[in-house]
């Protein structure tokens, strides 16, 4: 007789077997199976949770969780190894299989844990019946094709196992707003017109963006707009990111707004890029489908940046630690902000910069060449004029809302031509499928040569070029990319090189 | 007999009382065993309980649960081992402690304290 649990090896749930033998002897509870601290300590949990519901555990237990190799983390052991002891003593009938989670409390109710999603996931696949806390009810309820139940106590779930009152399986649930409402919309955004366009070809074609500027320019502002502009996270996109959220116990989203997370540069690298004790994902796993901003990138650790070259590149993030390896998703758009030098006036046209010679070398030597290689758009933000900085009345040419139509334009073209490639938009591309879908001409093969002699590309810069070209080519509706693509796509390029100015 | 041994065989009649009022079936009294003495062992319904019974007057600075420590109940569980060892016990057993107050002619107060290791203590 025996109740199965899980426990999570990154975002998915391995299924575990809880194995009760009660024998004669003073009382005692035993976990064997690589149980953590927490699952060691549910005995207590369990035994007072047990008396809750009036039944008093006696003589030896033995508990063993299986598989035995796999190391057990977590609280939400504990309802699996409550069920298993009340079967072992014939409390509650020997049901059918099913998988249960959920912490205890001392009075019986039931606690909220993390990883429910991963759970349905697995009990969908193994075609089991789930029992989670009712406070996790809203996340099961949007995956679906699973059977789950909701519990507030062990004594309802009882109830419900004896046949004495049966539990309504959780109802498929709404899985969001398509509805996007973010703060600052762009129309609220003085001047900065370059910046506003770059925006847009980000949020397009999901490049990577690093916005150069004066303190008081609006950098933040402007990275923070982007989110406005993204379109809403397709149902696919919705269980990704309610995987990642689920895994770290976070709550799912109530909109299909996607994540956007911002990073102080005090950050570790841990916490950006996931991993500790329980290989929990970073940041970068969160932000998963959506952005990643860092502003004063500059501020940043060092070893911290260089850490993100390879999820920037691959789209995933592996975590190894000697407690194991597990792979999180990280297709992130980036979002850089950072002051030109020390002072933060280098370039600009009235405030001379301060820095002292050598300094401005020293500061922008803090950004390695690979991962400005990884930046696919360099956009200055200068400080906005006088007649820019008293024009009160918004901007309605373009708002926010206006922006994100044309985006999802560009972004559903792109889906047509990729689909079958397994790709979603221009950014994630490989190059040797890209080079097919661009149709450029001729006598734009010269001018591209002749730049890509000019701002010395990689490789890897002139496709990152490409990619662009090819975004802004989908942003007008072109098939081919004309030279006029081309060539602002390479105007973003040029700010790769340093000394950057305002 | 000195006079704390009256006490305590006292008590321990008191203690019987009180658990066969309340549906205990005591099997056995003062057993000696290698590793100490138990003062009592009863039935609570199929479940083997050891019984340490403590007694002691109104007036002293503790009241009388709180005289059973650590080291005490290690010892009674050494004890209780032997016991439904030599016995044949394969079932589940128990230590309750029993606490007798006395005072003068008054009626003494009875209070158990059920399964007293929880489970803590390693067999």
């Amino acid at each position: 007789m025996s109740a199965f649990g899980v426990t999570l090896q990154g975002i998915e749930a391995r299924k575990v077997e809880v194995e009760v033998e009660i024998t004669g002897g003073l009382f005692s509870i035993s976990v064997v199976g690589l149980p953590d601290a927490s699952v060691r300590e549910a005995r207590e949990r369990v035994r007072a949770a047990l008396r809750s519901v009036g039944m008093s555990v006696r003589g030896r237990v033995a508990i063993n969780l299986a598989p035995a190799d796999l190391p057990k983390e977590g609280a939400l052991l504990d309802l699996p190894m409550a069920v298993g002891i009340a079967r072992a003593m014939g409390e509650i009938p020997p049901v059918g299989e099913a998988i249960c989670m959920g912490e205890l409390a001392l009075d019986g109710r039931i606690r909220r844990v993390r990883g429910v999603v991963p759970a349905a996931i697995l009990a969908k696949k193994a075609g089991l019946p789930l029992f989670v806390p009712e406070a996790n009810a809203r996340e099961v309820s949007l995956v679906s094709g699973v059977t789950a139940y909701a519990v507030s106590s062990l004594g309802s779930l009882f109830a419900h196992l004896r046949g004495e009152r049966a539990l309504n399986p959780v109802e498929g649930g709404y899985v969001g707003d398509a509805k996007i409402e973010v703060e600052p919309d762009l129309a609220d955004i003085k001047g900065q017109a370059q910046a506003k366009r770059a925006l847009e070809i980000a949020a397009a074609g999901g490049h990577n963006l690093i916005l150069v500027g004066s303190p008081g320019s609006g950098k933040t502002m402007l990275a923070k707009s982007l989110r406005g502009l993204l379109p809403p996270l397709s149902d696919e996109e919705v269980m990704e990111t309610l995987l990642v959220r689920s895994t770290v116990g976070l709550p799912p989203e109530e909109s299909r707004t996607r994540p956007f997370r911002m990073v102080h540069h005090t950050a570790t690298t841990v916490s950006i890029c996931g991993g500790g004790a329980t290989l929990k994902p970073g940041e970068v796993s969160l932000a998963h489908r959506g952005v990643l901003f860092l502003d004063e990138l500059t501020e940043f650790r060092r070893d911290l940046l260089e850490a993100l070259r390879q999820p920037l590149e691959d789209g995933n993030i592996v975590v190894s630690r000697a407690s194991g390896s597990v792979t999180y998703p990280a297709r992130v758009l980036l979002v850089a902000a950072c002051n030109p030098c020390q002072c933060g006036y280098y370039g600009d046209p009235e405030i001379p910069c301060r820095c002292p010679s050598g300094a401005l070398e020293r500061y922008q030597r803090k950004l390695s060449g690979p991962i400005i290689d990884r930046i696919d758009l360099h956009v200055a933000v200068p400080r906005l004029t006088p007649e820019e900085l008293v024009q009160f009345e918004r901007d309605n040419s373009r708002t926010s809302a206006s922006v994100r139509e044309q985006v999802t334009k560009a972004r559903d073209l792109q889906l047509d031509r990729w689909r079958a490639f397994g790709f979603t938009n221009n950014a994630e591309i490989p190059e040797k499928i890209l080079k097919k879908h661009l149709g450029v001409k001729k006598e734009s093969r010269n001018f591209l040569r002749e730049a890509a002699g000019r701002l010395r590309l990689s490789g890897r810069g002139l496709s990152r070029v490409l990619r662009v070209a090819r975004t802004i080519a989908d942003l007008d509706g072109d098939e081919r990319v004309e030279p006029c693509h081309l060539s602002e796509a390479l105007a973003y390029r040029e700010g790769a090189n340093m000394p950057w100015t305002v | 007999m000195a006079r704390h041994l009256d006490l305590g065989i006292a008590g321990e009649n008191v203690a019987q009382k009180a658990l066969e009022d309340r549906g205990y079936k005591v099997v056995d009294r003062n057993v000696r065993l290698r590793s100490g003495e138990l003062d009592m062992v009863a039935f609570d319904g199929d479940e083997l309980v050891v019984v340490e019974v403590r007694t002691r007057s109104v007036g002293k600075m503790a009241p009388p649960e709180t005289t059973v420590g650590p080291s005490k109940l290690r010892k009674l569980v050494r004890t209780g081992r032997w016991y439904v060892l030599n016995k044949g016990w394969e079932g589940p057993w128990r230590i309750d402690v029993v606490a007798v107050t006395v005072e003068g002619d008054k009626n003494p107060e009875v209070e158990i304290f059920r399964d007293v290791t929880m489970g803590l203590i390693e067999q």
